[in-house]
């Protein structure tokens, strides 16, 4: 109690500044308290955890999002996803004398923090999105990220939601034998190219034979089967169309749905899924499936869409391995595009600009529909340099340094050929290109506005 | 034309591989596809022994301290073939950890000396309570101006000839005014931003070189450089303030193995 009483002290002193910590009230409040998150744990009646390499905070907002229109929830939903965020959203939850608001909690959890908190909760259902390798150079990694997220599921009586689709959360799923529900993307939605940049699960695990693909989504999420025992991917309970704007989801005997994506990219499709799918299993109907994704609104430069004269979608890059999961969800998006690229090197965005060169921009070389590309920001000629040597033809390649104008021009060359624009960018050239595009957005919306009123 | 061929060794691409060795690798494969040369790059891991003679051209990335130091062990054992191949003019580019590693030891801020190849008559020490030399830099060399990105902890002190001479940045050790080394055919240096892709000239003087230790025609044609050429005066314009532009007139494309 003392925990829960000097936690709840700390975070209302840092509102009384102006703060709002994710963290901090949690860690003093461990301190005083240790079993903290037990004491919380007794107070809840379902706890459904997501876990995952990627995407586990937008699948924990969206499911969040879902469930809160039945009933209050309690969430991390700011990312912070190890014990002491764990704990700092509890206490935010909690009133001074520890009795919780909500019934329901939707937890997003690090891999590595899953087997500290597994047997503190009453956790009824484990989201696993996926398992990829965070780093090349972490070897060992892997092996031990699948061993932390198997360990903490036996500690729970929880059941599974897993994506089909990746043969290491299959393998997880197997592994742990107990009430499993699987989503997967439709079948003939996967492409059949090999990809280069598959590392992970190359081989079977259950027999350690190699691993045959009958096409692809991206990275190890496919069409597998083993080549030499029965290992293969699992008919999922929850099966996904991915159309751009909208997926629909298909489950067995019951009528399709069709939800509206309100962030875009195929790794975004997979967390709509994912969160529709858990939605499901515990026991939410349609409406509030919908509803929880018409409120969610994800935040600055995730696939974030604008509705200007061509449709813009914006997307953070800073590092290589998460500009990787971005230019992948380009070249996934199915049809023509013009692609932006803006690349500061002030303080925040790191003055070093050497992992352009670490990030896989070959892949935009195979995406015949990208017709043209624009470089922007100080740094615009190196990213010039960059594309040539991943293989693009310099003629498709213009150089503007002035961010607003290359999204002006790339606007411009959108409306003539019809074809959506992509902008990439680092992120000190981030915020004034939301606010350039959401004004771009406004204004549009009134002049369509104004001539259907002439028309009618 | 007689078809000609390279075989470029990556050293240890699982322990240095810190920054952006990749750019360097991309630059010399394009550059030599783009004039129909083949070219095959060996990834030579730490477990693999690395065979000196089959290669035309060694190229070694950087890594961290402790990296750097599982490294120094396993290629300490081929130490002596090492040197050997260096005098008989294998071409060897080294960047960063690399560099440092090719002296005889670095010593670090407690004392403790990390053992080199000990190739080249140079040391690294960490220097305690000395800042870190972070930054753009540019350099006067034979090839032309040479610029990138700087990043270490360690002074390097030798007694070669220098890569070039500081326009701006900090070079070997902050204050020799010098950067990198240039032995024979070894090449180090602190520039790793990446190395190449922004500096055209240069690379072609490595790929010159290799071409002539494998015994093949070394001229190479011109490439249409002025994408590299615009990052180039883009970068001293926006981020290299003290250079004088100017020094990039004398750019040129197509380098024989006879310049410097």
């Amino acid at each position: 109690m003392l925990g829960i009483l000097i936690g709840k002290l700390v975070t209302w002193l840092l509102r009384l500044r102006g703060k709002d910590a994710t963290s901090f009230p949690g860690k003093v409040a461990l301190k005083v308290s240790p079993k903290l998150l037990h004491q919380f744990g007794k107070k809840i009646e379902r706890v459904i955890v997501v876990t995952g390499t990627n995407g586990k905070t937008t699948t924990t907002s969206l499911l969040a999002s879902m469930i809160q229109h039945d009933e209050p929830v309690i969430t991390n939903h700011k990312g912070a996803n190890l014990v002491q965020g764990i704990a700092t959203a509890f206490l935010q939850h909690a009133n001074w004398r520890g009795k919780l608001a909500a019934k329901t909690a939707v937890i997003e959890v690090d891999e590595a923090t899953f087997p500290l908190i597994a047997d503190a909760f009453p956790i009824v259902v484990t989201v696993v999105t996926n398992v990829f390798r965070d780093q090349l150079d972490r070897y060992g990694e892997l092996d031990a990220t699948v061993e932390k997220i198997f360990s903490a599921i036996r500690k729970t009586n929880s059941c599974l939601v897993l994506n089909a689709d990746d043969p290491i959360c299959r393998n997880l799923g197997l592994r742990a034998s107990r009430k499993t529900f699987y989503y997967g993307m439709a079948h003939d939605t996967a492409r059949h190219s090999e990809r280069r940049q598959m590392r992970d699960g190359q081989f079977c695990m259950q027999c350690g034979q190699e691993l045959f693909y009958d096409a692809f989504w991206y990275g190890q999420l496919g069409l597998y089967r083993c080549s030499h025992c029965d290992f293969t991917r699992p008919h999922p309970e929850f099966v996904g169309v991915y159309q751009g704007k909208t997926m629909t989801l298909s489950e067995d005997s019951l009528p399709d749905i069709q939800l509206s994506m309100p962030v875009q990219g195929l790794y975004n499709a997979y967390n709509v899924l994912a969160a529709a799918s858990a939605a499901r299993v515990v026991g939410l109907w349609a409406g509030p499936i919908h509803d929880g994704l018409a409120d969610y609104i994800p935040p600055d430069g995730r696939m974030q869409s604008f509705a200007t004269a061509a449709p813009v979608t914006l997307n953070l890059i800073k590092n290589p391995t998460g500009c990787d999961s971005v230019v992948q969800a380009v070249v996934t998006e199915p049809g023509g595009k013009i692609v932006v690229i803006g690349i500061n090197d002030l303080a925040a965005d790191g003055r070093d600009v050497s992992w352009l060169w670490d990030a896989d921009f070959e892949l935009l070389s195979e995406d015949d529909g990208i017709s043209r590309f624009i470089t922007s920001g100080f740094r615009a000629e190196d990213m010039a340099l960059r594309l040539k040597y991943a293989g693009i033809d310099e003629s498709k390649i213009t150089i503007e340094t002035d961010m607003n104008k290359a999204v002006d021009l790339a606007i411009s060359y959108g409306v003539e050929e019809h074809l959506p624009v992509f902008v990439l960018s680092t992120y000190t050239l981030l915020h004034p290109t939301v606010h350039n595009l959401s004004a771009k957005a406004r204004e549009n919306e009134s002049t369509n506005f104004e001539y259907r009123a002439s028309v009618s | 034309m007689s078809q000609r061929t390279l075989n470029i060794a990556h050293l240890y691409p699982d322990l240095l591989n810190l920054y952006a060795d990749r750019g360097n690798i991309l630059t010399l494969v394009q550059r030599l596809r783009w004039r129909g040369i083949d070219v095959t790059v060996t990834e030579v891991t730490h477990r693999d022994t690395p065979r000196l003679s089959a290669y035309d051209l060694v190229l070694l990335g950087g890594g961290s301290d402790r990296e750097q130091e599982i490294v120094g062990e396993y290629l300490y054992k081929f130490h002596e073939d090492f040197r050997q191949a260096i005098e008989n003019g294998l071409p060897v580019l080294a960047i960063c950890g690399g560099y440092q590693l090719l002296g005889a030891y670095y010593q670090l801020p407690n004392g403790q000396k990390v053992a080199g190849l000990d190739v080249l008559d140079l040391y690294t020490s960490a220097g305690t309570g000395l800042p870190r030399l972070i930054g753009n830099v540019a350099i006067d060399s034979p090839y032309g101006v040479i610029m990138g990105f700087e990043n270490h902890g360690g002074r390097t002190i030798h007694h070669h000839d220098p890569l070039g001479k500081i326009l701006q940045g900090h070079g070997n050790d902050g204050e020799s005014g010098f950067e990198g080394v240039h032995y024979k055919n070894v090449w180090g240096t602190y520039i790793h931003g990446p190395l190449l892709p922004k500096n055209p000239g240069f690379a072609d003087a490595v790929l010159a070189t290799a071409l002539e230790y494998a015994g093949q025609p070394a001229t190479l044609e011109p490439l249409d450089d002025h994408v590299e050429q615009n990052a180039r005066r883009a970068f001293l314009a926006r981020r290299m303030p003290e250079v004088d532009i100017r020094l990039l007139e004398g750019d040129s494309n197509g380098v024989t193995a006879e310049t410097p």
